[in-house]
């Protein structure tokens, strides 16, 4: 066989350590973290009481003291933003859990047993996935009532429908693959097959998928608080936040874009660890 | 050995059959989906809409509210008006709307074309720089330009929608006056809110569009074509770009149906008419009636969509045509995992479909 | 080192090396190779994977992967140095002066265009000719090449022919504006014995009339002996010989062409003797091993039967669906009948679509059979199931043809080799992981590797692994479908050393499933020729392989490359 010669420094890194120190990932990395410590210690980080405000220091553009401003109430932007954090990035949490257990269970089920539950199944994704996602939250939200969680609900349930057809069709790859076969024929019986050969080879790619779509589901969660069903004022939730500054696009941006921009930083920092996990470059 | 007409209608109806069926049946299983959700809700679905119109003023007369059940289509058990609202919608009477008044029909109708204008120019505006940016960067031979180009879709795909809207309006309405930054009537009104859709949608078609290229350019036949001594640019249009066409049609076919449903966000930050926005009104206030109408018709132009997009497989990809005069093709090496069998032209739409869905 | 006579060499290649720069280093893929190609020969270049010969045959084109390029040499083809042109002369020599067969059949047409189209493309890029013209002139071509009813087949699509056809497709793409080179590599290896014969006699009828160069890259030595002029053997990169095929298979003078040359199928003749290894190994790896073949052997002597394996009238017919056209009945085998005598190997050759594959999966109840009777060891085992069947299956085993796809890449070899004393409870953690150890000792593996992934190990080492986990449960009959097709030749020869080594000292009976004849010679004792779903002929291997008497065995036989020589 033809010789490797040895790379320089850089290079002798193994692949996976070297794209996981490149910049992009580095920052993305720091945001996340800023996110998750925004979720976990609104308090520690906030610098005012996101639900009181001075009215005399209304509508003010950031500065010093208010690092993103303040709202028509008088209210640290900064700090709603802060405790917003919670409110937006559980619920889109949630609602990947919820799509994730009822999409992979479905699509696990659907793809083990095959035949005419297969079917059955697969038609009624064939429904979930064509009702298209804001329209099922929709539903869902005007169904229980609004707020976040029946907002995680709705955009789980919207998402679910990816996960089992993703989790179907790896099953059924995997179920199909010689090495099943092989394992059988080894005298393993079919919870073995299930545990030890199935869920290892399907699951990779369903996760890879759940943190892609993380970043999705706050997106669908921040516009539908945007829209007004998520939580109520005077909750800080993001997209709630971007809403309330809409009036004042004009004279104070800041209330409406700053809130913006962080939901979009978060989402960019998000995809890029979930393609990292996916195992792209 | 040609095969007869009546070998060649047969094999239409055994190819076009199940499709239609499964139109018809993801319909009909929308509208029942919709309609089990919306009636399990606690509580009387008139008496909940009636009070959010009116008020304190709302009727509890029995006799009234029986008169008005029956206005809203309302009444009734719950298994005649799922069978009663069904029929007329075949009909084309989709009720009346408890909040409004008007025929649902009629508030689609007024509705549909605001959100199909957007919604077109919108997946123009996003697939044509789509595919630009794809041909320039696969193309070119600069490593820099490729790499900067790159950094645009994921961009895209994770703006949020009201973002990059209030960012436009102030930027280009309010700052520099040359769009308006409301309404619907003027036509200069759609360009705006079609920035904004095509950014995600752009970006979306770009990820699997660029991805089904860069499966296509590392296909061995590329090779061949190279060998043959063929540019650069007529191996990208007649070899690679028709092979990449699968999955991005399957992705565009999601894609509008995705945009039927009404961007909401767009029409509220742009406040025009527009499905999105009956359909949130409809929420806010409970009308049963709207949202089941709007469902129907969405669930409509999906199906519709999907349709043209399973048949026009047939017409890209010649594997997937239905074999007239059952000619036998041809196996390959012993225990080659690469079939010739027409199963392999099957299962690469499926595969086509799943990886549209991931990438989406 | 330059060859041929003739002054005005056609192609001359000088101190070539090509470096791949990739995320996982740099590799020398070719260092410093020189050869010569004299108008209108035949040259054959040799080697295993990794040797460095693909490699080569892309350079020639200039269209090196991603990350490959050449970092020294010269190539020079009619008196100029294609390494030195830019992008567009290039464009105007690939085609119209050098023609390029690739490997693989299957992908490398395009499968959305028809499949005249495809060479009339050519045509009217280098010739200039119109549609109507090229489109006439690509009918020809294609009837030049051998394919029969040209006219329609050119309004066909790829997956509308065969493989055999296909090839002779590319074949016309490459002839298509009369080249003066022609590169083909590894023009054949997917194809069936029977057609690659026939598509090699037709590249060399092409070759000769219009007085062609041609580069013929191929790892089978024996195809190379048949049809070249002029052999180039190549290892690690560089050339370790280059002559005549009378020099280099009759004195080889390299170590690796003398191991090349014994280990070619083709070129040798007889059966691999057993070499069991107690005679060399050390006590304590002796007495380890004895532990395991002690279990063996009291099994087998415990039974009576002198045929291990007895089927009977065996049927299978499948239903294909299409698209949308009516379902399709296949009948895969038709009536077959054999016996597997204990402790013997029995061979069924075929090739693609012959049912011999689906015969042993029939073998082993992996399938279950329409019609017939299967008998192990005397008991009828054709309806057995459930638990009964699995417990059946620790006596029957399965080798596989693709020793990637048979072992589960999640799991570790360790993990791989005791599944099946866990999937049955035998002994605990400590006596499992004992006996993975012995079992990799019995198949000459490091047991180091025990932590490996599959995709740490090679081709030859996977195997192993497929053969030790085969082992773990001390079965008396293995079942191998094509169990060293995916190897390199030298690994072949060493798999298959083991496997007859394996049989002594286990007492092991074999139903050995293969197309590769050359192969079967090696390691068959009863050999049995499928064709379209029947047996053809059966009987003692080596009477049917030195004297065949059906017509179709004969073909087979005349097919196995080298025969020109041995």
């Amino acid at each position: 066989m033809s010789t490797t010669e040895q790379p320089s420094l850089a290079r002798r890194l193994p692949p996976a350590l070297r794209t996981a120190l490149s910049p992009g990932v580095l920052l993305a990395g720091l945001i996340v973290l800023a996110a998750l410590a925004m979720t976990l210690l609104p308090g520690a980080i906030a610098t005012h009481d996101p639900y009181t405000g001075i009215a005399a220091d209304r509508l003010l553009a950031p500065n010093a003291t208010y690092l993103f401003g303040t709202d028509h109430l008088g209210r640290d932007l900064f700090s709603r933003v802060v405790h917003g954090a919670f409110l937006s990035l559980a619920s889109a949490g949630t609602a990947v859990l919820v799509g994730v257990i009822v999409g992979a269970l479905l699509g696990l089920i659907s793809g083990f047993v095959g035949g005419t539950l297969d079917f059955i199944v697969m038609r009624f994704i064939d429904v979930l996935i064509a009702v298209p996602s804001i329209l099922l939250a929709l539903i869902v939200v005007a169904t229980l009532g609004f707020g976040p969680w029946s907002v995680a609900l709705g955009v789980g349930l919207g998402a679910a429908g990816s996960f089992a057809r993703i989790m179907r069709s790896q099953v059924v790859r995997v179920r199909n693959a010689e090495y099943v076969e092989a394992a059988r024929t080894l005298g393993v019986r079919w919870p073995g097959i299930l545990f030890s050969h199935i869920l290892p080879n399907a699951g990779r790619p369903v996760i890879a998928l759940a943190a892609l779509e993380l970043g999705t589901a706050i997106l669908a969660v921040s516009a539908l608080s945007f829209l007004g069903f998520g939580a109520q004022p005077p909750e800080p939730e993001w997209g709630a936040l971007v809403s309330g500054g809409r009036d004042y696009v004009a004279t104070a941006w800041w209330l409406s874009i700053l809130p913006g921009v962080v939901v979009l930083a978060v989402v960019l920092a998000v995809n890029r660890l979930a393609r990292l996990i996916g195992g792209d470059r | 050995m040609a095969p007869s007409p009546r070998d060649r209608l047969g094999t239409v109806v055994r190819y076009l059959g199940p499709k239609l069926v499964q139109f018809a049946f993801v319909i009909w299983a929308t509208y029942t989906v919709t309609f089990l959700l919306i009636h399990f809700l606690p509580g009387d679905p008139v008496l909940a809409a009636l009070s959010l119109k009116g008020g304190d003023a709302t009727t509890t007369d029995p006799a009234e509210l029986a008169a008005l059940r029956a206005q809203y289509g309302l009444d009734g058990s719950l298994w005649q008006q799922y069978i009663g609202h069904f029929l007329s919608a075949l009909r084309g009477d989709l009720g009346v709307s408890i909040a409004t008044g008007q025929p649902v029909a009629d508030m689609v109708a007024r509705a549909l074309p605001n959100t199909a204008a957007v919604a077109v120019l919108a997946l123009v505006l996003g697939v044509v720089t789509a595919v630009v940016i794809t041909f320039l960067a696969f193309v070119s031979p600069w490593r820099w330009l490729r790499q900067t180009l790159l950094q645009i879709p994921p961009l895209g795909v994770a703006t949020p929608a009201f973002l990059s809207g209030l960012v436009l309006v102030s930027v280009f309405s309010f700052g520099l006056g040359w769009f308006p930054s409301s309404g619907s009537r003027n036509p200069l009104g759609v360009v705006l809110p079609a920035i904004t859709l095509a950014l995600p949608v752009g970006a979306i078609f770009f990820q699997v569009f660029s991805a089904a290229v860069l499966e296509a350019m590392a296909g061995p036949y590329v090779f061949t074509a190279v060998a043959k001594g063929l540019s650069t640019r007529t191996i990208f249009l007649r070899h690679v770009l028709r092979n990449s066409l699968l999955p991005s049609v399957t992705i565009l076919g999601l894609l509008i149906g995705y945009l039927a449903g009404g961007t909401a966000v767009v029409e509220t930050v742009f406040s025009r008419d527009g499905i999105g926005r009956i359909t949130v009104d409809a929420v806010l206030a409970r009308d049963t009636n709207v949202i089941q109408g709007v469902v129907i018709v969405v669930a409509l132009v999906y199906s519709v969509v999907n349709l043209l997009v399973d048949l026009s497989y047939g017409v890209i990809d010649p594997r997937t045509r239905p074999a007239l005069g059952g000619r036998r093709t041809g196996t390959g090496r012993a225990g080659s995992p690469q079939a010739d069998s027409p199963q392999a032209g099957a299962t690469s739409v499926d595969a086509a479909r799943d990886k549209a869905v991931i990438e989406s | 080192m330059t060859t041929t006579d003739s002054g005005a060499a056609l192609l001359r290649v000088t101190d070539l090396q090509i470096d791949y720069d990739t995320r996982s280093g740099l590799t020398h893929a070719v260092r410093g190779v020189d050869f010569t190609v004299a108008p209108g020969a035949i040259v054959a270049v040799v080697g295993e994977s990794g040797s460095g010969k693909s490699t080569i045959s892309q350079a020639l084109v200039r269209r090196l992967p991603d990350g490959g390029r050449i970092v020294s040499g010269t190539i020079e083809f009619a008196g100029r140095d294609l390494t030195a042109l830019p992008e567009r002369a290039l464009r105007r020599i690939r085609g119209a002066e050098i023609g390029f067969v690739p490997q693989d059949p299957s992908n490398s047409l395009n499968p959305l265009m028809k499949v005249g189209e495809q060479i009339a493309e050519s045509l009217r890029l280098h010739r200039g000719l119109g549609r109507a013209e090229a489109a006439t002139a690509a009918v020809r071509i294609l009837d030049e090449v051998g394919i029969p009813d040209a006219s329609s087949r050119a309004g066909q699509y790829p997956h509308e022919l065969s493989g055999g056809m296909r090839q002779r497709v590319l074949i016309g793409v490459a002839w298509s504006c009369s080249p003066r080179l022609v590169i083909a590599d590894e023009p054949t290896s997917a194809l069936d014995v029977t057609v690659q014969r026939h598509v090699l006699d037709r590249l060399e009828t092409l070759a000769r009339e219009q007085g062609t160069a041609v580069i013929l890259v191929t790892h089978d030595l024996a195809i190379a002996a048949d049809r070249a002029d002029h052999i180039l053997v190549m290892q690690a990169g560089r050339i370790v010989e280059q002559g005549t095929p009378a020099d280099v298979l009759g004195t080889p003078s390299h170590p690796y062409t003398r191991e090349l040359v014994a280990a070619a199928p083709g070129l040798t003749s007889g059966r691999l003797a057993p070499r069991p290894a107690t005679a060399t190994e050390d006590p304590a790896a002796a007495a380890a091993r004895a532990s395991i073949t002690l279990a063996f052997r009291a099994s087998a002597a415990a039974t009576s039967a002198a045929d291990i394996l007895v089927v009977d009238g065996l049927t299978k017919t499948y239903t294909l669906r299409q698209p949308a056209g009516g379902p399709q009945t296949l009948t895969a085998v038709d009536n077959v009948s054999f016996a597997v005598p204990r402790g013997s190997t029995f061979s069924v050759v075929g090739e693609s679509g012959s049912g011999k594959t689906t015969t042993a999966r029939i073998a082993a109840r992996i399938v279950a059979p329409d019609a017939g009777r299967i008998s192990f060891d005397g008991r009828d085992i054709s309806t057995v199931a459930g638990e009964e069947l699995r417990q059946l299956r620790r006596r029957i085993q399965v080798v596989y043809q693709n020793p990637f796809g048979s072992l589960d890449p999640t799991m570790s070899v360790e993990r791989l080799v005791s599944e099946p004393l866990r999937a049955f409870r035998i002994g605990n953690r400590a006596q499992r992981a004992g006996t993975v150890r012995e079992l990799l000792a019995a198949v000459r593996l490091d047991p180091a590797l025990v932590d490996r992934r599959p995709s740490q190990l090679s081709g030859g080492q996977r195997q192993r692994v497929a053969i030790a986990r085969a082992l773990a449960l001390g079965p008396e009959l293995l079942v191998l479908d094509e169990p060293v097709s995916a190897l390199d030749v030298s690994v072949q020869e060493q798999i298959l050393q083991l496997l007859v080594d394996l049989q002594v000292e286990f007492g092991l009976s074999y139903l050995f499933i293969s197309h590769d004849l050359g192969v079967i010679r090696q390691v068959s004792d009863r050999v049995a020729v499928m064709r379209t779903g029947r047996i053809i002929e059966q009987g003692e291997a080596a009477a049917v392989l030195s004297a065949p008497a059906e017509e179709y065995t004969r073909e087979l036989v005349a097919s196995i490359p080298g025969r020109r020589r041995s």
